[in-house]
């Protein structure tokens, strides 16, 4: 469905990803693991178009090259992004980040769909539909942050560390909550620190250090390969 | 003059800084563009109005119908043609506020200039139900009271567009966080664009409004940019109820200081209340909700 074709993104002198090479399958659920620094919000920012990425890239969505398409067109491609530091509009109600979310063409026809399958996952933005996100806690407002990008009616829905400064309990409901959105067919691209858990809910994985992908397999090969253990758990291979 | 006279007048002075704070606010805020041109295209307006009242069967109050939306072309031209390549090439914020201040500086007297051709450096106004009318028993001019009906009510149908609508809802968006924005769908260059021309719009509003029981000159526009600005800096930046209410706030202020101690002190009184809001409350006197 999704696939990437030599990436490269540099800032100025400095190369955050090189030549990198990527697919996700339609439904699949996919993750990429790496340290801080790896390159991994440039990856998903040049998927949203945030980042412009070197010439002879290509990015395409069932054949489609989204390359070159402004940002705020990418939703109606079917494609939502979950930025690092969750990007909620602090200022509004849940329900007015819910309605933006729903700002694109595409999304307009199953609105009221979209929002009864969230508050169905989020039972707490549905009671606190008229609160303003920024005065909720952090997992309320990545709730409120995957609500949104839920709500464009994504084919392929993209986070960045949404366990990022959460309580583990909190941690868990949100993978769960995740793990329903996979299984209603959406497919998952997934940045992540937090190793154990993003293995439990991927089905296949990369490996990115500083700009390169070093390693990729199904979750459980991931799971035993030696850098990814001396990596992220801390275990010597 | 009695109390109630003095709170109608200061309502009448106060509807005006209202709305046209409201129109600052939305350049400022959402464009990101800081207009010391803002008081210049309100007396444009006014100007503007003086000659369409004049037009075969036109009066104020039809001539909005044409001001109104004339302001908006025209905010949306300057954003184009003269804003849009500084947003362009800014590379951050602050390089953005900078060139932008310049730019409207000299758009100021370019506008200024026009104006002076064409009118003249008099004083200018025109005679438009200049009737008494009874209320609260006392006696007001028809045209103050149509001019403090016609402010609340267009600052309050900006306002309902503004958060009543998702087009409207989608424009305060990208005054929170223009990155999500884009994320959402939104063409932020775009609501850039239409924010900056709702702006003049509202700024053309108050222009035709301070027309109707106002004289006003060709060079008088820096009072009014900096009025509307130090409402929009009392009801908080971007925030669009807190613009209405201070803009009533101060009107009240301005019109009791010059009825109870001295004329003379007006200015001083709003720039009092100005440093005071600066000194204890930089976020506004309501907080930071957009
Ligand atoms: N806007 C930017 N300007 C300059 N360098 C950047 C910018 N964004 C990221 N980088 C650099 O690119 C590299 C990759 O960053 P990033 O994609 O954010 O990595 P990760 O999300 O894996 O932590 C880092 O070295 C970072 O410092
Ligand atoms: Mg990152």
């Amino acid at each position: 469905m999704l696939t990437l074709d030599a990436l490269s993104v540099r800032y100025g002198k400095h190369i955050a990803l090189d030549n990198v090479h990527l697919r996700v399958d339609p439904g699949e659920t996919v993750v990429i693991l790496g340290a801080n620094g790896a390159g991994k919000s440039s990856l998903l920012k040049a998927i949203s178009g945030l980042v412009t990425p070197e010439p002879g890239v290509s990015i395409t969505l069932d054949g489609h090259e989204l390359a070159g398409v402004a940002p705020h067109r990418i939703p109606d491609e079917g494609i939502a992004l979950v930025p690092e530091g969750r990007g909620i509009f602090t200022a509004l109600t849940v329900d007015e980040n819910l309605a933006l979310g729903a700002y694109s063409r595409r999304a307009r026809a199953g609105e009221a769909r979209q929002r009864d399958f969230i508050f169905d996952l989020f039972p707490r933005l549905a009671e606190r539909r008229k609160q303003i996100a920024g005065t909720m806690s952090g997992g309320e407002q990545q709730m409120v942050a995957i609500g949104r990008a839920l709500m464009s009616n994504p084919r392929l829905l993209m986070l960045d560390e949404p366990s990022l400064g959460l309580a583990p309990v909190v941690v868990g409901e949100l993978f769960d909550a995740l793990g329903r959105i996979g299984a209603s067919g959406v497919a998952l691209l997934l940045v992540e620190q937090n190793v154990t858990i993003s293995l439990e809910l991927a089905a296949r994985g990369y490996l990115l250090e500083v700009g390169r992908v070093v390693g990729e397999g199904s979750a459980a090969e991931l799971k035993e390969d030696p850098a990814v253990r001396q990596a992220f758990l801390g275990l010597n291979a | 003059m009695t109390l109630t006279t003095t709170l109608i007048a200061g309502l009448v002075l106060g509807g005006t800084y209202a709305l046209v704070a409201m129109g600052l606010t939305l350049q400022y805020g959402i464009a990101r563009i800081m207009n010391l041109a803002y008081g210049d295209m309100i007396i444009t307006a006014a100007f503007a109005a003086f000659v369409v009242q004049a037009l075969p069967s036109m009066n104020p109050l039809t001539g909005l119908a044409i001001v109104v939306p004339g302001g908006f072309i025209f905010g949306y031209l300057v954003y184009v043609f003269l804003l849009s390549p500084l947003v362009k090439r800014a590379p951050d914020k602050a390089t953005l506020e900078v060139d932008s201040i310049l730019t409207t500086f000299g758009l100021l007297f370019v506008i200024q200039g026009v104006l002076l051709v064409l009118f003249g450096s008099n004083y200018t106004s025109y005679t438009f139900l200049n009737v008494p009318v009874s209320i609260f028993g006392t006696t007001v001019a028809a045209n103050r009271l149509i001019a403090l009906v016609l402010a609340l009510t267009i600052g309050l149908m900006f306002y309902a567009l503004l958060t009543r609508t998702r087009w409207g809802t989608a424009l305060r968006a990208v005054a929170v966080s223009p990155q999500s924005a884009k994320l959402v769908g939104i063409n932020t260059d775009r609501a850039a664009a239409v924010a900056f021309a709702m702006g003049t719009a509202l700024a053309a509003a108050g222009g035709t409004v301070i027309s109707m029981y106002q004289t006003f000159t060709a060079t008088g526009g820096v009072v009014f940019t900096m009025k509307a600005l130090i409402v929009v800096i009392m009801g908080g930046v971007g925030n669009l109820l807190g613009a209405l209410t201070a803009g009533l706030v101060l009107g009240i202020v301005e019109t009791t200081v010059s009825t109870y101690l001295d004329p003379g002190l007006t200015l001083a009184a709003t720039y009092t209340i100005f440093l005071a809001v600066l000194l204890w409350r930089p976020e506004g006197l309501f907080g930071r909700r957009v």
